[in-house]
């Protein structure tokens, strides 16, 4: 595998698969990462995936760059690998409506198509969880549909509701928490993205594979959304 | 008295008084900042003197303003940032301990050097424990009291342990908050998309520290860099790390930073000299020097040695 490793700081270092968000290059992150986490080797205190990197923190007090790179390097030559169509698809049901999905019109109006056409395009994609960052349970899925790719909000708003479905670029996230964004709503999931209760405590996790599924206000609300 | 009385209620929490312990670490795969005492060296003073373990809880108190009243017999210590602490309305001394008597009342002023100041308590605060450690993060909400910093009537539940002892740290080992910095960076990340004049100016620039800065990063005033490209693909955030915006001016990422981002960075602060841009006076001058890793992780082992984890 051509792994570029970068000093990131005195204890961590930066692994680089590639320079592009393509599922080629994650895929490559999400092996290196899943195998570094099955290590449960001491000298790595943090592995955290993104697009196209891996940063890994070490304990520097035990183990110098040299010897972490090289570690690394023979867990990533030793992994087997995981063949990404055995991950399971998570889905992750949402209500596409107006009441919820505050930018279905505008960007019905700014696409020319119809809010129908635009949950078409939108629930018809396999996602694929690139990164986590932004906000603890905050992923962000790749790739939306070239015909809905959008620009973000030019004046975010201060409260985006919790659960919201939003676009942004050629991505796709859901809010884990009421916050600040300027990603464009289509609509609302009732699913909690992080949560306490959760083994992983996040829903989705790197890697994974993601699909929407729309659903009805009257399910929505069954399953415990909030308008 | 009943044990879940022994602690501290707080009659005013200040700016942004939280409990804090060395961080959070393992959770930037699903998006939790690692968090933690901005100043560790202050932080890890200050549970030596309590004879805590290195990575207990204490409060952290931003800038100051926290009053709060112990409801048991119990020492205490304090460090960092002298924020003019007075117990029962008396002057009290930093960086040593102090026993408290029942319905005794400490209280925070303002600092006048320095930016945070620590109180540990013997046996450490009994705050609930959230994702691997104590640390509040109050962007993220969680941890320490209801993911938020403290207000008046929370209280802190301790253990109500005496030391026998009075405890002092050696004045020699106590140190200055002063209004110059000299920061060692380990050159990495993109390093390479910054040219050589630019890293030239990066190593001679005189920054200064205009107050714009927070748990999160300090964002440093000085002469511009430019790096050959205005954003990366997002990547992962260590502690540290000094991130270039497209204005220009480097920003150095602290404990509560984002966990992914999308500038370039050139390098990054150690870990020992992050403590220090943590405690640096607004209007304070930077420098940065280049290091290497070795030298680097010389002073991670030292400042590992000084606190015997």
């Amino acid at each position: 595998m051509n792994v570029e490793y970068r000093i990131a700081s005195e204890s961590s270092v930066i692994l680089y698969f590639g320079h592009t968000i393509d599922a080629a290059v994650s895929d490559k992150v999400y092996q290196a990462y899943a195998a570094l986490k099955r290590s449960a080797h001491p000298a790595f205190l943090e592995i955290a995936p993104s697009y196209a990197s891996l940063m890994v923190g070490f304990n520097s007090v035990r183990y110098d760059f040299q010897t972490t790179c090289r570690l690394i390097q023979s867990f990533l030559e030793d992994a087997p690998h995981i063949d990404a169509r055995e991950q399971k698809v998570v889905t992750i049901p949402v209500y596409y409506a107006q009441e919820v999905g505050w930018d279905l019109e505008a960007l019905a109006l700014e696409k020319r198509m119809s809010i129908e056409a635009i949950v078409a395009l939108h629930t018809q994609t396999t996602y694929r969880v690139y990164a986590i960052g932004f906000a603890p349970g905050f992923a962000y899925l790749g790739q939306t549909d070239e015909r809905l790719e959008t620009a973000r909000l030019a004046n975010p708003r201060k409260a985006v509701p919790k659960g919201s479905v939003a676009i942004a670029d050629r991505q796709s996230a859901v809010y884990p928490a009421k916050s600040p964004g300027g990603w464009k709503i289509l609509g609302r999931t009732p699913i909690a993205m992080f949560d306490a209760s959760y083994p992983g405590l996040s829903f989705v996790h790197v890697g994974d594979a993601v699909r929407f599924e729309a659903i009805s206000q009257e399910r929505f609300l069954a399953l415990g959304g909030e308008l | 008295m009943s044990q879940k009385h022994v602690g501290f209620t707080v009659l005013k929490g200040g700016v942004q008084s939280t409990i804090q312990d060395s961080g959070r670490i393992g959770f930037c795969d699903i998006g939790l900042t690692q968090s933690g005492a901005m100043d560790e060296t202050a932080f890890g003073y200050a549970n030596k003197l309590a004879g805590n373990a290195f990575n207990t809880p204490v409060v952290e108190i931003a800038l100051g303003g926290l009053a709060l009243v112990s409801t048991c017999k119990q020492t205490v210590a304090i460090t960092g940032a002298d924020m003019h602490p007075t117990l029962n309305s008396e002057p009290i001394g930093m960086w040593q301990t102090h026993r408290l008597e029942k319905d005794d009342v400490i209280r925070f002023g303002f600092a006048s050097k320095g930016q945070f100041a620590y109180l540990s308590v013997a046996g450490g605060f009994k705050t609930p424990f959230a994702y691997g450690s104590f640390s509040t993060s109050v962007k993220e909400g969680l941890g320490g009291i209801d993911g938020r910093k403290l207000i008046e009537g929370d209280f802190l539940p301790t253990q109500g342990t005496c030391l026998p002892l009075k405890r002092r740290l050696p004045s020699v080992l106590i140190p200055s908050y002063s209004d110059e910095a000299v920061l060692r960076v380990v050159k990495g990340y993109q390093e390479a998309l910054f040219d050589a004049r630019a890293h030239e100016t990066f190593f001679t620039t005189t920054y200064r520290y205009k107050g714009e800065g927070d748990r999160m990063g300090y964002r440093l005033c000085g002469e511009k860099i430019v790096p050959s490209v205005t954003g990366i693909l997002s990547e992962p955030i260590c502690y540290g790390a000094i991130q270039i915006p497209s204005h220009g001016e480097p920003i150095v990422l602290l404990k509560e930073r984002q966990t992914i981002g999308g500038y370039p960075k050139i390098g990054s602060v150690i870990a020992v000299d992050c403590f220090k841009l943590a405690q640096l006076n607004v209007g304070g001058s930077i420098r940065f020097q280049s290091v290497t890793p070795e030298e680097a992780r010389a002073e991670a082992l030292a400042f590992r040695a000084r606190f015997t984890f």
